[in-house]
């Protein structure tokens, strides 16, 4: 119980940092809304001074006291209130995410599964069979591979599969089809998230091969693996159910904290993409300092992986019965 | 097996599903055919400045409007080269007093609903702004320039009288170009009109909202358009937001018209690989300028900033931030070879400062600047002259331009040190005075003592709270003194002779040394359309509207003198 009382502190402790710190980090960049809004609008040039004082009146911001404004944006955590974006005034924070939020749900999800899935499997076999020629291939391969950048990645494969094969649409999340849940929108749709899909799978397993691989090649060098082959158990139960078992756990914990891509996006890929999910807005949101859709999505970030990792806490004593004696 | 088998039956499904998808346009329709003499389509990337799209909101007030250009139009429309006002929704304007401007209204004109145009919509865009501040786009009831309004009212259906609390003759620009006007039977019932989500899109403009995907926007010629006789584009397709890469790829493979984003070099990423169909047109928008901080010393020697106007070599510079596409500009700070009317006669031949660092040489030795042990110059207390250049990290021209400064300065025995730091503290460090040299950009506009004017004046020096317009915090009480002036003058002679002597500050002090000209973009085919401006065509592209008049179809006989687009 203890473990369990401790573990839940622990978060609400965090929790409250991580608001404070939301608050406190956008507001230390230097450099004024409504001067870049104003500039935005009318490209890299003068700032016109009177369309900076109606901007300021629009978005109605003030910098003057900061513990007040401290509390309000506490007053406004506690009602669920968002506020309203500058970038896309009049609009309030929350209609914004959730135009972005679905685009980037499906496309990092299913592709943070599939490499989820993906990795592990490789990792667990590259270290059964380490030395052997697909464990070089695999480690050196992603090694190699996981250096490249993603962006430099998704450039070739726009170039490549998109402006010169033409098989694939360059930009967009979707093109001509109305949304709704037609198969046309819904073949739209795929034929629009396979490139950036594809350029996230290039990079994303590496993390989890690698951590898999190492996990496991320790585990193996365990006595108990040895006791399990002499005791003269078939080589797959004892690869899959004693060695990948045990290593999967730290694997796991990357996982819940790999989530938090999940709400942050991928920034990169989505601009070279022109793809309309979390990452770009979280980009767009930070450069155009708009406080209030910088904090929504930070804030959401946060509460997702430290509920992830909250959640992967309180499982752990089940599938680490270590973890349920250290908390009996 | 039978798992084997449903894993076969998925990869099927997948595999067709794909097949199916593995085509770059589901669900695209070409655009229906236009009668003859028409433009079927234009595509162009979105307006939207926000990368969520499917918010839509036609208000050109909102920072995210759907639609900048195509909806809403303003009173009239500055031509940046000639300096004459082309009339739009206004024919004419006239300054009665210095504190009264007096707008004549177009007749006929209709909004996109059926309801006429007339006065009380121009008088409701503007009263707006003084009940609602966030609506005063134009600074109209500020102090910004000339003195606040106090009244905007109807003498009849088509005249407008603007009434000022004192003299506000350099207001006029904002007023007819900077504010689109808005339709009162629709806008006047949402109180403030910023927080107004326009759904509908009724305005006067050449077009109207047909569909919008959210993604997608198209938009349908309007037919009751007042200068529709002139507007031969069917439909215009607004779609996606590119940057340089993907919008230098869109116009080679023809997924685009029209572009205006930075693409560096278009001649070779552009041009290049489609000579007959892709061009692109970057006329000088505004002067991109040295500035010196005219308060610290040695920088605010004006025979210090002349002599390093001359080391500078304008050309190299040039090309290397441009690819030698953007000329050099003139310390005049006039738009040349189009404003040259505007020089005065004693600066006639002599707009561009030569590289000449010989003469840079002589004109610091006979400063008292001499030559260290280390070839480095000093000034009267002996210490060298080392300044510290701050540039804006990641604008790659300006970086370049930085480059360049810095070895011709090392030329002539000072040290300039480039620093690149983000943007926005840049423009904390302009606030603050706190710099020794930066780049800034001085307007092209016509309004010369406002737009020229404003970079001499005492009170635009920035303060910690606002930023303002004179970056190089230059102060001398006569160019006050003229500046006001101008403001209550609407005698034309008075206004030129004003103007040449805030030009001759340029010309003899140097507070900003002029370093290239900054352009407007545009990157074109002509592949859908003709007449798009050009070197041999050319007229200003800051106002994407006055474009469309001048497009025909290709092969049709020339676009003709649609240019002002009035009925003129």
């Amino acid at each position: 119980m203890a473990y369990y009382a401790r573990k839940t502190g622990y978060f609400l402790l965090t929790l409250w940092a991580a608001i404070t710190l939301n608050f406190i980090i956008p507001r230390l960049q230097p450099g004024d809304p409504a001067e870049i809004m104003v500039r935005q609008l009318n490209g890299q040039g003068e700032i016109d001074p009177a369309q900076v004082a109606a901007v300021k009146a629009m978005l109605g911001y003030s910098n003057d006291n900061v513990f007040i404004a401290y509390g309000d944006y506490l007053r406004q955590l506690a009602s669920f209130d968002l506020g309203t974006s500058f970038t896309y005034f009049p609009y309030p924070v929350a209609d914004v995410i959730g135009q972005a939020l679905p685009w980037t749900l499906v496309l990092v999800g299913i592709t943070q599964i599939l490499s989820f899935v993906l990795g592990t499997l490789l990792g667990a076999i590259a270290a059964w069979r380490r030395n052997s020629r697909f464990d070089a291939t695999i480690s050196v391969g992603s090694t190699f591979v996981g250096n490249l950048q993603s962006v430099w990645i998704g450039l070739i494969v726009l170039f490549v599969f998109a402006y010169t094969l033409g098989w694939f649409p360059a930009s967009g999340g979707y093109g001509y089809t109305t949304p709704g849940l037609t198969p046309i929108h819904i073949a739209d749709v795929v034929s629009h998230g396979f490139l950036p899909a594809l350029t996230l799978m290039v990079t994303a397993p590496i993390g989890f091969i690698l951590s898999m691989r190492n996990t496991m090649v320790q585990v193996l060098g365990e006595d108990y693996i040895r006791l399990g082959a002499a005791a003269g158990l078939k080589e797959r139960t004892l690869a899959l159910g004693y060695a990948a078992r045990n290593a999967l756990l730290p694997v796991i914990t990357g996982f819940a904290l790999s989530l938090g891509v999940l709400m942050g996006g991928s920034i990169l890929i989505e601009t070279v993409f022109d793809y309309p999910g979390m990452g770009r807005l979280m980009g767009e949101a930070t450069s155009n300092r708009d406080f209030p859709l910088m904090q929504a999505i930070l804030l959401a970030t946060i509460v997702i992986v430290l509920t992830a990792n909250f959640i992967v806490d309180l499982i752990y004593p089940l599938i680490d019965p270590r973890a349920r004696k250290a908390s009996a | 097996m039978r798992r084997r088998r449903g894993l076969a039956a998925g990869a099927i499904a997948l595999t067709a599903l794909l097949a199916t998808s593995a085509c770059a346009n589901v669900g695209l329709e070409p655009a229906p055919e236009a009668p003859p003499g028409f433009i079927d389509e234009l595509r162009m990337p979105s307006e939207a400045g926000g990368s969520v799209q499917g918010l839509l909101n036609y208000n050109w007030l909102s920072p995210n409007a759907t639609v900048q250009t195509w909806l809403f139009e303003p009173l009239m429309i500055r031509d940046r080269f000639t300096c004459e006002a082309v009339p739009w929704l206004a024919t004419d304007y006239e300054w009665e007093r210095p504190d009264r401007l007096v707008l004549t209204l177009r007749e006929g004109v209709e909004w996109s609903d059926g309801e006429p145009f007339t006065a009380d919509d121009v008088v409701y865009t503007f009263m707006a702004g003084k009940e609602f501040p966030a609506a005063d786009k134009s600074g109209l009831w500020g102090d910004f320039f000339g003195a606040p309004a106090e009244s905007v009212t109807a003498a009849d259906d088509h005249t407008v009288v603007f009434d000022f609390a004192g003299a506000a003759v350099p207001k006029t620009d904002a007023i007819l170009q900077n504010t689109k006007i808005l339709p009162e039977h629709i806008y006047a019932a949402q109180g403030d009109p910023t927080l107004f989500v326009d759904e509908q899109g009724v305005g006067t403009g050449p077009f109207t909202p047909e569909s919008y995907n959210g993604r997608r926007l198209v938009l349908e010629r309007n037919e009751n358009y007042w200068n529709a006789d002139e507007v031969r584009v069917q439909r215009l397709s607004l779609e996606g937001q590119y940057d340089a890469n993907s919008g230098a790829l869109k116009l080679r493979s023809g997924a685009l018209d029209l572009y205006r984003g930075d693409i560096p070099n278009p001649n070779r990423s552009v041009v290049a690989p489609d000579p007959e169909n892709a061009h692109f047109f970057y006329p000088p928008d505004a002067i991109t300028a040295l500035v010196l901080n005219n308060e610290r010393p040695v920088l605010n020697d004006p025979r210090f900033r002349e002599a390093f106007a001359y080391a500078l070599d304008r050309e190299a510079l040039s090309q290397r931030a441009s690819f030698g596409i953007m000329e050099p500009a003139s310390q005049t700070m006039l738009l040349l070879p189009f404003q040259e009317q505007a020089v005065p006669e004693q600066w006639r031949g002599k707009e561009f400062i030569p590289y000449d660092p010989a003469r840079a040489n002589e004109m610091l030795d006979a400063a008292g600047y001499e030559r260290g042990p280390d070839g480095l110059r000093v000034d009267e207390n002996g210490e060298p002259l080392s300044f510290v250049f701050s540039v804006q990290a990641g604008w790659m021209d300006v970086i370049a331009m930085a480059d360049v400064v810095a070895r011709n300065a090392a030329d002539v025995g000072i040290s300039v040190r480039m620093v690149t730091t983000d943007p926005n503290a840049i423009e904390g460090m302009q606030k603050a005075g706190d710099f020794d040299m930066t780049v800034d950009f001085i307007s092209g506009g016509c309004q010369r003592a406002r737009d020229l004017g404003a970079k001499l004046q005492a009170s635009q020096i920035s303060t910690e709270q606002e930023l303002l317009l004179n970056r190089a915090r230059y102060v001398n009480p006569e160019i006050d003194a003229l500046i006001a002036e101008w403001t209550n003058t609407t005698d034309e002679s008075r206004t030129a002779e004003i103007e040449a002597r805030i030009i001759d500050i340029f010309m003899t002090e140097f507070p900003y040394i002029a370093l290239q000209y900054a352009p407007n973009r545009l990157i074109y085919r002509t592949n859908n359309a003709v007449g798009w401006p050009s070197e041999d065509n050319p007229y200003p592209v800051d106002q994407l509207i006055r474009v469309l008049p001048n497009l025909r179809p290709p092969g049709e006989a020339d676009a003709g003198g649609a240019d002002a687009g009035g009925e003129d």
